[in-house]
């Protein structure tokens, strides 16, 4: 499973790396430092991507079956 | 038969009053579910009622259509310049870019001793009286305190500053320019001196916001002495009130829900999930204004330019097709993080980080020292309109 963050909703409130520090973590501006990428999210970390996701005000975090990236 | 406009429902009801404790947001939660939109009459430029949580978010995303042109749909005319939030697009991009490292929760976390020292003191000052007005006495002069030390001012200052910045945001909001005018100029020549004395001697802009807004440039040009002004006193009437007036609100929730206090009595470090709830749940800011720039449908609904549309904040925290049995608290709830009491889209609060901290550590270093406490008996207490606030909190304890 990956996590994908759109960059072009993200505007850095941060839920999601406070829910998901072992996944995800913060650049200087406060906004997601994975912001635009697409991660493979590692077996045990499946419950906090999942809480990243349901967190993010905006939306902008999907979790998808493949790292393919959307057409 | 109902009233319409352009096919949609009318709404009279008032928001900018004083009502009882909580009238307000029994008045969203009523007016949200008579239609998914409605059209509010009560002021001479009517506004078009976004009032369901997924609208709402929309709303806020499109921000290149719906401009902060209008920042209040209860007040859409006023003139008060604002920095960054009257900006759009790529100017304000930039300029948040400038401001956001100050507010990053890495920047917040540096405040922390700070704030939870002066947390501490603040309690203890009216721990031995054995009652305060909560409002007055310990929930404004906090994140005074902390705003002052964000732009490097002594937080001593906040003994003048207090009665200054207190007159101008009563006077801004009840439309009194000529009161609010006065004591602007004193906040804003406070403001000047300190910006002068930083361009004279800079300190780490890596650090130090004001000598960041120095220094900075957008576009090769630097920001303009005005400018910097308008941000430091957008950054106050942004700061102060909503702090003072989130506390007011989880006092109260607090003195009356006992099995709640216990909890975080029983648990500090449940606060800041608590704080997250308090917020979905209390939002201070229960709406924002946005005018419309082109002619569209939305959802079904008809705007034309110049529209003033409202973003109902405090439908969208209790709608109940986003948060299951909305109107409990229910800390950690699934998905609360999801609550629009910050606003969302690119002008979403600055401040909600340290928003964050200040309410978590106020909880915290307040229920270490006072953990029991009552409303005063007798007390009649009331919550103001426009922007909600518990105009005063007297709370009790035994000493």
């Amino acid at each position: 499973m990956f996590i994908s963050i759109d960059a072009n909703k993200c505007t850095g409130h941060g839920r999601c790396y406070t829910v998901a520090p072992d996944l995800l973590s913060e650049d200087d501006e406060g906004f997601v430092a994975q912001s635009g990428q697409t991660l493979a999210i590692p077996e045990a970390l499946l419950g906090q991507a999942q809480e990243a996701t349901e967190g993010c005000p905006e939306g902008a975090i999907s979790i998808r079956q493949s790292s393919a990236v959307d057409a | 038969m109902t009233e319409t406009q352009r096919g949609c429902p009318v709404s009279h009801a008032e928001f900018g009053t004083d009502t009882e404790i909580y009238g307000h947001y029994s008045l969203l939660n009523a007016e949200r579910e008579k239609a998914r939109f409605q059209f509010n009459d009560t002021r001479p430029r009517g506004f078009w009622m976004v009032q369901r949580y997924d609208d709402i978010v929309e709303g806020f995303q499109k921000h290149d259509v719906w401009t902060t042109a209008v920042r209040s749909a209860l007040r859409p005319d006023l003139g008060e310049p604002l920095l960054p939030q009257d900006l759009n697009g790529q100017e304000h991009a930039k300029l948040r870019r400038i401001l956001n490292q100050f507010f990053a929760p890495a920047a917040v976390k540096r405040m922390a001793p700070m704030a939870r020292q002066r947390a501490r003191e603040l309690v203890e000052e009216v721990r031995s009286r054995g009652e305060c007005d909560v409002a007055a006495e310990f929930a404004i002069r906090f994140p005074t305190e902390l705003f002052l030390e964000l732009l490097g001012l002594p937080v001593e200052d906040g003994e003048f500053f207090l009665p200054w910045s207190e007159a101008l945001f009563a006077a801004f909001l009840a439309g009194e320019p000529e009161t609010a005018a006065v004591a602007k100029k004193k906040i804003l020549d406070y403001f000047d001196a300190a910006v002068s004395e930083r361009r004279a001697s800079p300190r780490d802009p890596a650090e130090d916001m004001v000598s960041r807004l120095v220094e900075a440039r957008i576009d090769d040009q630097p920001l303009s002495q005005e400018d910097i002004l308008t941000i430091c006193l957008t950054l106050m009437l942004a700061g102060l009130d909503t702090t003072r007036s989130a506390l007011g609100y989880i006092f109260l929730h607090l003195a009356q829900n006992e099995a709640d206090r216990k909890l975080l009595v029983d648990d500090p470090s449940l606060a800041p999930a608590a704080v997250e709830e308090f917020i979905r749940l209390y939002p201070l800011v229960m709406q924002v204004g946005r005018e419309v720039q082109q002619d569209e449908e939305f959802n079904g609904l008809d705007l034309e330019t110049g529209d003033v549309v409202w973003l109902g904040i405090g439908q969208a925290n209790r709608d109940p097709r986003k948060f299951p049995d909305p109107d409990a608290f229910v800390p950690g709830r699934k998905g609360g993080g999801q609550h629009l009491a910050f606003g969302a889209g690119p002008h979403r609060c600055l401040g909600m980080h340290l928003a964050r901290l200040e309410l978590a550590v106020a909880l915290e270093e307040w229920h270490r020292l006072i953990p029991d406490y009552r409303i005063k008996p007798g007390t009649e207490l009331t919550e103001r309109g426009g922007q909600l606030t518990l105009p005063t909190l007297p709370l009790q304890w035994e000493v």
